[in-house]
Formats: C-alpha cells, structure tokens, sequence
C-alpha cells in the first residue's frame, strides 16, 4: 500500500537524525543487522573464546583429580571449614580437588561441541529427507512422514539411556552421532511443509518452464529462500542436543573421562554438594549452560525477525 | 443529512527511509443512504482513507492531520475518542465489510453465532429467542435461509460467506457501511448478486455506504457519487454520471479508457481480421492437439472429453473463457504438461506431451512458454530479475555470450516497453506488478516459443496497465509469429483480441466459436448470464435486482452441456466427446 509513494518520502530536510535512529533505520533495512543476532553470537563465540585461549593460559592438566586441595571455594570465600579461596584455583575445587576453572574451560566447548555436530548431521538428514519427501512426493513421501511422525512420538531420552547402558563408556562423537538419530525429525517436517508451498510457487514453475532440472529446482531455486528457516532450526537444534547431551550426564551415562559440563553437575549431585553448601561445584557449570541457553535462544529470536519481517519494528 | 464527515484529513506511514504519505488533505461527506465509491489503483489510500474513519489503521500508520465526524455523535471528533469508546461506534454507527470477507469468518463458529457476537458486545445480554429472532431476520434481508445460520462457514459458497460478512455488517443497523472491494474475490455471476444484495440492504436500513474498488464498471452500476483517488488525494468528486460522461481529470479518463467493453473502441491499434475462409491447405501435423483429454481429480471431473487441433500455419489467439472452477486453468496446466490428463493425449507437433525423451522434452519446454496469473510470484525473491530472463535463455542454448545475452534481454525489454536500465540488474520487490508481467512477456519473447499460454495475465495487474500488457501479448502474435492460447474470464479482453473463444462451464465447452459472434452475440444461457453479469460502465444499462440476480444463478443450475458451435476458423478444429 505505501510501496507507490515511497519516492516522495521526506527526510532529508527534517531535523537531523540522531545517531540511534540512523542505527535503527539501518536495522530495518538489513535485517541481519541485529542486536540479538549479534550479542547470542557473540555469547557463544565468548564460550568458545574462552575455551581455546585458556586452554593456552591455564593449565589444562588441573582436570585430573588431586590437582589441588578438596573442596576450596573461590577466590574471596570461605568454605565451611574456613579455608578461604586461593589464587592458584580461582574458581575453587570441586570434591576430588579438580580446578573448577579448568573444568569449565574443558567442559564447556565440550558440551557445545556435541551440540554443533549433533544437530549438524540432524539438519543434513533434514534437508535432504524434507526436499525428498516435498519434491517427490507419492510412497516417498508417505514412507519419510510416517518415519519422522513415530520418531516425533518416542522419548529420545528413554531410548539414548538403554543405548548408553548397552555401549557402556562412550566418547563425544559417538554421543553427538547418537543424539542426532534424535533431532532430524523436526527439519525434516518444516522443510517438507515449505517445500510443499514452495513447489507450487511461481518462479519454481517458472524453471520448469525454463526446463529446469531437479535438482536445479530445489538447490537453486528454493534452497536459497530457506535459508533463514535453516538457520533457525539448526540453532532449535543446537539447543535441543545440548540439553539431552547434558541430561544424560547428568544421569551419569555421558563419556566417564571426558570432562563435561553435565558431568560435573552429576558428581557435584552424587557427592551432596547440594546439601554440604558446595554452591561453586554445581552452580558454576549450571550458570554456564545457563548463559550458553541465552546467547543459542538470543540468535534464535534475530533469525525470526531475519525471516519474518513483520517482526521488524522501527 | 449527512453522515461521515472527513475535513482535511492526512495519514502518514512512518518507514525507514522517512515518511510516507499514505493520505494527503482529503475532505469528503457521506449523506445519509447515499452510495460512495472510492476509485483508484492500488497504493492510492482508498483503503487507508476508510480505516481511518473506523480508526484501524494498520501500524505504524497514524492520522496526522485532519478530522472525522460522525453526525449521529454529535460534533465529536472520532480521532479523539478513547479507545473504549470507538469499541462502541465500531458495527453499531460504523461497520466495515473487509476485502475477503470469505477469510473473515471464524471457522470453528456456527454462521449465527458470529452474528450474535456483535449483538451481545455492543447491547449486553439479549435473550436467546431475542437473538434468534434478529439472526434470522438479517440473514433474510441477505437472501439467506434461515437454516444457512445454523451451518460453519466451510458449508457455505464464496458468495454466501460474502452475503453473511453484509449480514453481521448490518444487523446494528449503522449509519455507514464501508465495504471494501468485496467482490474481489467472486466470479462476475455472484459479484452481480453480492452487490444487488449489498444495495438492497443499504437501502432498507438508509444507511451511507463507502464502496473501495478499483473496476470502473462496478461503480457505474453500483454508486451514486464517485470519489478518485491518486497517490492519496482526491483528484476528482462529483455524480457518477458526471464523472463518468465528463471526466475532468486526465487520471479518470484514464481509469474510464482501460475499462474494454463488448463491441466497442478496441483497444489494438490493429485488431483481429475477421475469420477469413480456409484457402491454406491445412497441414498434416498440428502445432496442438487434444485427443479426446479428460481431466478428473478424484470423482471430480474437471475437464470433461475434448478434442482440438490447432495449426500452425497462421498464428492464432484462442481464448478459453469461464468462472473460476470452470476448468480452464485445468487446460492451461495439461497443455503446459504440468499434469497428466486421466484420458486421452495431449500432442505438441504430434508427440505425446507425456512420453518425451529427455532432448524432446527440452525442445517443447522451449517451444511452449507461459504467462501467469501473479507477477509477483513468478520471480524467486532471492535472485535479481535478469536471472528469470537469462536463466532459460542459457539452458536453451540460445546464449552465445554474456553480452549476447545482455544485449538480448535489452531488446526484449524495450519491445515490451520498459527501460532496460530502469528494470534489468534489480530484485523483483522493487518492481511494480505491472512491470514484473511485462518482464514475464519479454522472457517469453526471448525464447520465441511456438506457444504462448496465458493463464489470466492481466487479472492481477492495475486496471491501467492491463490494456498495455494484452497490447504486448498481442504483439508477440502479430509480430512474432507465436500462437497463443489467452485463459480468461473476462470476456471484454477476449472479443478484442482473439480469433476464436471457447466458453467453459464446469469442465464442459458451452459455446464455441469467432469472439463476435460467441460474445457479440451468446446464444447459450449461460454465455448470455456470464455477459449481463458483466458491470459495464454504461449507466443506463439495467444491472438486474438481487433477485434478478437469485434467479439466473438458479436457472443456470441444470444446464445440460449442449455446445453451441457458432461457425469456425481456419486452422483450428474443436469436437466434445
């Protein structure tokens, strides 16, 4: 409706702009602009940050059990037997005197990591299940939405405990590959759902016309308008693995010599760091999952208002 | 008396590259029972102009400028009035039927309770037989039976839903009623129905009414004041027969010259000769043929036995007419071999459409193009237009290099009119409609098919600019040499520029033959009902009443598909069953 006079716009000798509205106008033209999108990104690219340069900085071996006293809080506390925190172990020592700061280092690019390739092979399973079931259609289609219905059906958590019972001490690749028989079903039914409207498009029946082939079809032609749909559910994704990684571990079925996040949570639990008031051991690791949740759900809300532009306010 | 008063109104849309002025300094009075039409393409404000006055404007709009009085409040000023207190004028002073009202309804809501929704806000709690009572007698005074109240919106025809959004516009009895295009979505049959319905109740209850549309002939039989608007102000205000016999601004002139009527100025500038006598002899294979095609989806039957041949000696435009749902588009896609007939074949130079190899079925992709319906769909979002140009261009092999492509697209683009350096090189929302179809044109004339299949090119497209786009469609036959198959339903457009028109009637061909005779002068029922539905902007021209209107649509139920064939043309043979 305002599109026809979008020439005689006015402006230029109004008052000047500030420089937050100049920001704002900036915003709405180039929706990847965003806030959101860039304090989630930067959160997590922190996370990893961190775990890269300290593993330079700190001493990655304070991981191993005994590395320092049991049980020390961190720097400026005292625990409940009066010893206060020391500088060589910033971050206290959980109860097997491991260095909290050094778990959390180890742990956290860890947990993410299973998370990444997790959903990473779920979302190429997606794409390429969800292109085959939209596209082609007929028993395909039927065979691939049957499949992904039941899947959607089953409690992965339920499952992932039996298959790590069964396999006994795992490592995190294996986890990774493990979670992702688990997160494809989601992609697969978005991306059939939009390529069955894209199908009937106008330009795809246009490169039909154009004699077109297949796959020229769903990678040229429609693959580039879901992108911001792909960007979002691989971060849903993400997320999704992350909290099944950790609450497996949680359980205490993770990978016993890898340290994770998750895991730590377990043995803070199994030594009642709880009730013995070892707020650091449990409460570190859980504020880091915490902070990871917000910087994946933070990037998640920019790639909305990127492929929604009715979310975009100026 | 009058009812609506707008002085000096102004409304503003705030965007990020500044402000857009939606509405600019525009006063108008609306007497009680008089008929308004609001005229204009779109992104005029006629829309923007009737959502101030029910105060919805859509966000960030925002009335700058301006008042609105509403006569039976007294000299209150609507635009000041909280919020709670619009909530009250809404429906019972002021209803506003929306464009699509077919998508308006609720549906999981029985017809009637959603009539009762508005009762019940705006005067409490009302008895059930209360209730009832006024339910039933508005959708009376809709030409609705009594039982359609107890049905869900899925139960009812497009036109019924539009009939139910008049009946729970008017069951408070308000002083004005806006209704926005509300027949954009409805075949001309029920449009005429619709519109006699929406009259007649206005006149019953003597309320003003705002008419939005943009067909000129709609509001010659429909208005009595016509109000034109352009890029948000009132260009022209006056009788509708003044403005109409006397237009003074160039704009309406314009808007009254794009209307093409039946039998009158053509708007080619070298329209169809008359069908001349067979003196070619006719050759063995045929560009298309249909052999004995029939289409069913399910125990529908879309397309019922039809043979035809079309040759390829002199190009020929071969308009199929019909409502929505009469099959046409269901030709168009088997044509196009989008999708297989359930009977017979479909041959393009005597091959099976169907049974291609693959080097063959390049070769017919290249010789049959389409138009389509929506201009704004055709072009994938994500790439700049030239892509939907040069993209087939390449794959035919007709590239010979970069620059020959360029250069290519640069002529294909003046000859249908537009600056190349104004449309190449851009992404496709930064166009109008109208020139996104001309691009769909020129793609089509860079591929010089054989075929051109039009599915309704200009149907979607401003008024304005749809004689332009026919006059380039029917260039690319003239000139180009390629025959074309025009699927319409506006049979105005059709008796100009073909050479021979098939109606359809559900899947049925009813009437047949040269477009002077089939339009100029119908001989089947339902031919002759499609062409007296038809608004045209002639006002002594009688439009009907709604019950008119009612008893055609009636009559028209058990026509028995008995096709008149009203003589032929060379080089094009149609048989049924």
């Amino acid at each position: 409706m305002a599109d026809q006079a979008l020439q005689d716009t006015t402006k230029p000798d109004g008052p000047a702009l500030t420089r937050a509205e100049i920001r704002r106008r900036r915003r709405y033209e180039n929706p990847w602009f965003n806030p959101k999108l860039f304090w989630g990104a930067g959160i997590l690219l922190g996370i990893v940050f961190v775990g890269l340069v300290g593993r330079v900085l700190w001493d990655p071996d304070l991981v191993f059990t005994g590395a320092g006293v049991l049980r020390l809080p961190p720097l400026g506390f005292e625990n409940l037997r009066g010893q206060a925190g020391v500088l060589n172990h910033p971050l206290g020592t959980d109860g097997a005197g491991r260095d909290m700061l050094a778990l959390l280092i180890i742990g956290a690019p860890n947990s993410l990591y299973v998370g990444v390739l997790a959903s990473l092979i779920g979302m190429s399973l997606g794409i390429v299940l969800g292109f085959s079931a939209g596209f082609i259609g007929g028993r395909t289609d039927d065979v691939i939405r049957v499949l992904s219905d039941v899947m959607i059906t089953i409690p992965p958590l339920l499952i992932l405990v039996v298959f790590q019972a069964a396999f006994g001490d795992v490592n995190l690749t294996m986890m990774a590959l493990l979670i992702a028989a688990f997160v494809w079903q989601s992609p697969t039914r978005l991306i059939r759902a939009q390529v069955l409207s894209m199908r009937e498009a106008g330009y795809v029946q246009m490169a039909r016309l154009s004699g077109a082939s297949t796959g020229h079809i769903m990678f040229r032609e429609m693959l580039p308008n879901l992108v911001p749909y792909l960007f979002g559910s691989f971060i849903a994704n993400v997320t999704t693995a992350i909290v099944t990684a950790v609450g497996l571990e949680v359980l205490g079925l993770g990978p016993q010599r890898i340290p994770t996040l998750g895991r730590t949570i377990y043995e803070a639990i199994n030594s009642g760091a709880l009730i013995q008031n070892l707020w650091w051991w449990w409460g570190l690791p859980t504020a880091l999952l915490a902070l990871m949740f917000i910087g994946l759900l933070l990037i998640n809300l920019g790639l909305d208002e990127v492929s929604n532009p009715r979310l975009r306010r100026l | 008396m009058t009812v609506l008063e707008i002085k000096n109104l102004s409304i503003d849309f705030p965007i990020a590259k500044g402000v857009v002025h939606a509405v600019s300094d525009f006063t108008l009075n609306v007497p009680q029972g008089r008929r308004i039409g609001f005229i204009g393409e779109s992104g005029s404000g006629k829309t923007t102009t009737a959502l101030a006055a029910m105060r919805m404007l859509a966000a960030p709009g925002r009335i700058a400028e301006g008042e609105i009085h509403l006569m039976s409040l007294g000299q209150t000023n609507i635009i000041k009035l909280t919020d709670d207190e619009m909530r009250r004028v809404r429906l019972r002073k002021i209803s506003y039927i929306p464009q699509g009202a077919m998508n308006s309804l609720n549906p999981v809501m029985r017809v009637e309770n959603q009539i009762w929704d508005g009762i019940i806000a705006h005067e409490g709690a009302v008895s059930m037989a209360e209730l009832r009572r006024r339910s039933k007698a508005v959708l009376e005074s809709v030409g609705l039976a009594d039982h359609v109240g107890r049905l869900y919106p899925h139960e009812l025809s497009g036109g019924m839903k539009q009939r139910v959004c008049i009946a729970i516009g008017v069951c408070l009895q308000p002083d004005l009623i806006i209704a926005d295009e509300p027949t954009s979505a409805l075949d001309v049959i029920t449009q005429r129905h619709v519109m006699q319905t929406l009259r007649k109740v206005q006149e019953t209850i003597g309320a003003g009414l705002i008419l939005i549309g943009h067909d000129m002939g709609l509001m010659a039989q429909s208005v009595d004041d016509l109000a034109v608007m352009k890029l948000g102000e009132l260009v022209e205000f006056g009788p509708v027969r003044q403005v109409l016999e006397a237009p003074k601004h160039p704009y309406t002139r314009q808007l009254i010259s794009s209307v093409p009527v039946v039998g009158g100025q053509s708007f080619l500038d070298n329209p169809p000769a008359a069908a001349v006598a067979d003196t070619t002899p006719a050759r063995t294979v045929p560009l298309l043929e249909f052999e004995g095609v029939a289409k069913t989806y399910g125990s529908n039957t879309a397309l019922h036995t039809l043979s035809f041949k079309l040759d390829d000696g002199v190009p020929k435009i071969i308009s199929i007419v019909g409502q929505s749902g009469s099959g046409k588009s269901t030709m168009g896609s088997l044509m196009l071999g989008f999708s297989a007939p359930s009977n017979g074949r479909v041959l393009f130079q005597g091959r099976d459409i169907n049974r291609l190899s693959a080097a063959e079925r390049m070769a017919f992709r290249k010789d049959v193009q389409a138009v389509f319906q929506d201009p704004y769909a055709c072009f994938n979002p994500f790439y700049r237009v030239d892509h939907a140009l040069a993209y087939p261009f390449k794959r035919f092999g007709l590239a010979r290099s970069p620059a020959h492509t360029r250069e290519e697209m640069e002529k294909a683009c003046r000859t249908v009119g537009l600056n190349p350096a104004l449309v190449l090189r851009r992404y496709p929302h930064q166009l109008s409609g109208g020139q996104r179809q001309r691009l769909i044109v020129a793609r089509a004339l860079m591929l010089s098919p054989k075929l051109l299949i039009a599915d309704e090119p200009v149907s979607m497209v401003d008024a304005s600019l749809r004689a332009t786009i026919l006059k380039n469609i029917y260039d690319l036959k003239d000139k180009q040499g390629i025959s074309i198959l025009y699927i319409t339903h506006d049979l105005a457009t059709a008796y100009h520029v073909s050479d021979y028109v098939m109606v359809l009637y559900r899947g049925h061909v009813v009437e047949a033959g040269p477009p002077k005779a089939v339009i100029g002068d119908p001989q089947h029922d339902y031919t002759r009902l499609l062409i007296d539905s038809i608004p045209w902007p002639d006002l002594d021209r009688n439009w009907g009443s709604a019950d008119d209107a009612r008893a055609d649509l009636d009559r028209l139920d058990p026509v028995a598909a008995n096709p008149i064939f009203r003589g032929a043309v060379a080089g094009f043979e149609l048989a049924t069953a």
